[in-house]
């Protein structure tokens, strides 16, 4: 282990399974803190364990796997990330084209209607596949 | 894929830790490797075979459910 790392670092990146521990942690704390912020009408404080929680998160994320003289991702990682990645894209897709055209068909005959809410799921996940359009034409000229 | 890695391993005193150290990997993988739970990149078997002194078809063998 390097000896110009602080011990409390060198704790953490002494083992991939610490290492992920403490950065999902990290993470999740940001996020509860957004929605506990939103729900107990805290939001500043909220956005700012939000924020502390994603940067934090993210530098250790970034910085750590480079410091560190173990191992602490690798290929099998990269294919995990790959397979939810996959996965995630194909629910939404069949979510998307099994239900969205439903309710448009729905809300046309005046048998429902399309709340705020429910607009914003179809435009965020029409957003999504935006992005993995985008994100695929240019990994597809990559190669 | 099908291997006799668990084995090959035991056989040069090797720990899954000390292998995957040696091949760069961590040990989570090296055990899902060993379980079958994981296939490894073509890279990842050149390097294993390489380190056992053997071809990577003595290595992993296509198990009936990757046909």
């Amino acid at each position: 282990m390097s000896d110009t790392l602080h011990p409390a670092v060198e704790t953490v990146a002494g083992s991939p399974r610490r290492y992920k521990r403490v950065v999902y942690g990290i993470f999740t704390i940001g996020i509860v803190g957004l929605f506990a912020g939103m729900l107990f009408d805290m939001a500043l404080a909220g956005t700012t364990i939000y924020l502390f929680g994603t940067w934090l998160g993210t530098g250790l994320a970034a910085v750590l796997p480079r410091v560190s003289p173990a191992t602490l991702t690798d290929e099998r990682d990269i294919a995990t990330h790959r397979h939810a990645s996959g996965l995630t894209i194909r629910l939404i897709g069949g979510l998307g084209i099994g239900i969205v055209p439903a309710l448009y068909a729905l809300a046309a005959a005046d048998l429902m209607t399309i709340t705020p809410s429910m607009w914003g799921a179809i435009w965020m996940g029409s957003a999504l596949f935006l992005v993995w359009g985008g994100c695929y034409t240019y990994v597809t000229r990559l190669r | 894929m099908q291997t006799d890695l668990p084995e090959r391993r035991e056989a040069a005193g090797l720990s899954q830790e000390g292998l995957a150290d040696a091949v760069g990997v961590t040990r989570q993988t090296i055990n899902a490797i060993e379980r079958d739970r994981y296939d490894p990149s073509l890279a990842l078997a050149f390097e294993l075979a390489d380190y056992f002194d053997c071809r990577i078809e003595e290595l992993f063998e296509p198990s009936a459910d990757d046909e």
